[in-house]
């Protein structure tokens, strides 16, 4: 979106700083969650470790964007645009803190998973859908930055291919189990890692719609079916053999 | 699929007019200061029971219009309107207008508070006088109620006899509204009433417009964008004499359909 500057110098700063903050969240949300999901693949503590500490400095971002929006809402009672830029920052700033927490999920199952063996093609599942989750929440803070309503949307709709993803995965892992009890252990780490993959690309979403109401000043009105069915999807019981 | 919520996002910008009574119907106003030209092809409706807030910035012709609503401006030599200005349906730019009655019916508060040098109790009596003939008694019962509708009552109850000029600033704007509403106006026009006023004396000020356009039609200029959105229903944009954007004030606020109507009002004018 194409507006001209403030009059006031110093409001036009405060707001390209807060864009700046988001951008820094958003780059290290991205950092937490490649590398969580490189270390669950590579069975690397000491990555999985980095990642946690990261986190932090991903709380301490939220905190600060939270304080800057505040005190801009008091002093400068934002309008229009840019009472939506700050509403937008607030919102955002939230889906990536918990895209961070959940960042740091994954990398905690990865401290959990180091000692066991698996099949590789058990991971690479995990991993592609771990791509397309990055890919989405990429793609999103770019839609953010460019303030480009169309790109948000297309991420939106893109997030059933996670869901779906995301439920053919869990099958996946239920069907190892049943082959073998001793996957149970595993399995349930990676199952909770995907769930977690699967709530990152929800949040992407969530930016989307955020892109958007920044954009339009108004809510994405189409309807996207909610892909994750496996809240209801029966356990199939082995045949006796 | 861009298309349909695009179009929603349309549709959701109108402003919505059903269910509210026009008390006032400005169309094609052109107004004019001898050859100057202040007001170019005004259309705006004031509806019953709301509150108007007229925005934009210095010389943009605002406070025009407000004068236009109550002929205040035949006061002055080389100064004219055309167009029609619809009060209930009759034009009171027609030159038969009594203008008197008009503006007992359009009652107008000014920027700075513009008490008579006279007591409290005669700042509002002296206007009942001209238009009615009351018993002493009944006199003070108006006054009271004046008083009280203008929020006032308490703070000047046991000082009736004081000079109007004794009182503060906000308490002789208060006066100047209780003085207005006391020959029951059916429209108030409040041009910039509290641009003079510390925060307590506007935030009185504000109070009292809500309560009081539960029984009139309120329009309200100001130059403080927070007040517009605080006070109005409606706000309307002018600049260099046009009206450029009327809507809901939530609407004006949050999304505004315009450039120019955002760039006003997030200070990026210019």
């Amino acid at each position: 979106m194409d507006t001209h500057e403030h009059i006031v110098k110093s409001y036009e700063e405060e707001l390209s700083s807060l864009n700046n903050k988001i951008a820094k969240m958003g780059g290290l949300a991205e950092q937490v969650v490649g590398q969580s999901i490189d270390a669950l693949d590579g069975r690397d503590p000491d990555l999985a470790g980095i990642t946690i500490q990261q986190d932090e400095v991903i709380d301490e971002l939220e905190k600060e964007i939270e304080e800057q929006a505040v005190v801009m809402i008091a002093r400068r009672q934002p309008m229009a645009y840019d009472l939506r830029q700050i509403m937008a920052a607030l919102r955002i700033s939230t889906d990536l803190e918990r895209i961070g927490d959940l960042g740091k999920n994954i990398a905690k199952r990865a401290l959990a998973v180091v000692g066991e063996q698996q099949p590789k093609q058990l991971m690479l599942g995990l991993k592609h859908m771990g791509e397309l989750a990055l890919g989405q929440l990429k793609e999103v803070l770019d839609a953010y930055i460019e303030r480009d309503a169309d790109r948000a949307l297309k991420v939106w709709y893109k997030d059933e291919e996670i869901d779906a993803m995301y439920n053919s995965l869990f099958r996946e892992l239920l069907t190892y189990m049943m082959e073998d009890p001793r996957n149970i252990g595993l399995c349930t780490h990676l199952l909770f890692g995907a769930k977690n993959i699967e709530r990152i690309g929800d949040h992407a979403t969530n930016i989307a719609e955020t892109v958007f109401f920044l954009v339009h000043g108004s809510a994405i009105t189409d309807q996207r079916p909610k892909g994750d069915h496996t809240s209801s999807t029966p356990v199939p019981m082995r045949s006796a053999s | 699929m861009n298309l349909a919520i695009q179009t929603n996002v349309k549709e959701r910008t109108e402003t919505p007019a059903e269910g509210l009574e026009e008390k006032i119907v400005v169309r094609h106003l052109n107004f004019y200061y001898g050859e100057f030209r202040a007001l170019a092809d005004n259309n705006v409706n004031l509806y019953a029971n709301k509150v108007t807030a007229f925005i934009g910035p210095s010389g943009c012709g605002k406070s025009t219009l407000l004068r236009v609503l109550n002929r205040i401006y035949d006061l002055y030599p080389n100064q004219r309107a055309e167009g029609e200005v619809l009060l209930d349906g009759e034009n009171i730019l027609k030159p038969t207008q009594d203008v008197n009655l008009l503006r007992a019916k359009v009652g107008m508060v000014f920027q700075k508070p513009t008490p008579f040098p006279m007591t409290i109790y005669e700042n509002i009596a002296f206007g009942l006088r001209l238009y009615e003939q009351l018993p002493k008694s009944e006199l003070d019962g108006r006054v009271e109620d004046a008083l009280r509708r203008g929020a006032l009552w308490d703070e000047v109850k046991d000082k009736l006899g004081a000079s109007g000029l004794s009182l503060s600033g906000g308490q002789q704007q208060r006066l100047c509204i209780a003085r207005t509403v006391a020959i029951r106006p059916e429209v108030i026009l409040l041009d910039e009433p509290c641009s003079a006023l510390d925060p307590i004396s506007t935030a009185k000020i504000e109070e009292l417009i809500d309560v009081l356009k539960r029984e009139y039609t309120i329009a309200i200029v100001t130059h403080n964008m927070q007040q517009a959105a605080r006070t109005s229903d409606y706000t309307a944009f002018m600049y260099l004499g046009e009206l450029v954007e009327f809507s809901d004030t939530t609407q004006i606020f949050t999304n505004p359909k315009l450039e120019k109507t955002q760039d006003y009002i997030t200070g990026r004018f210019g």
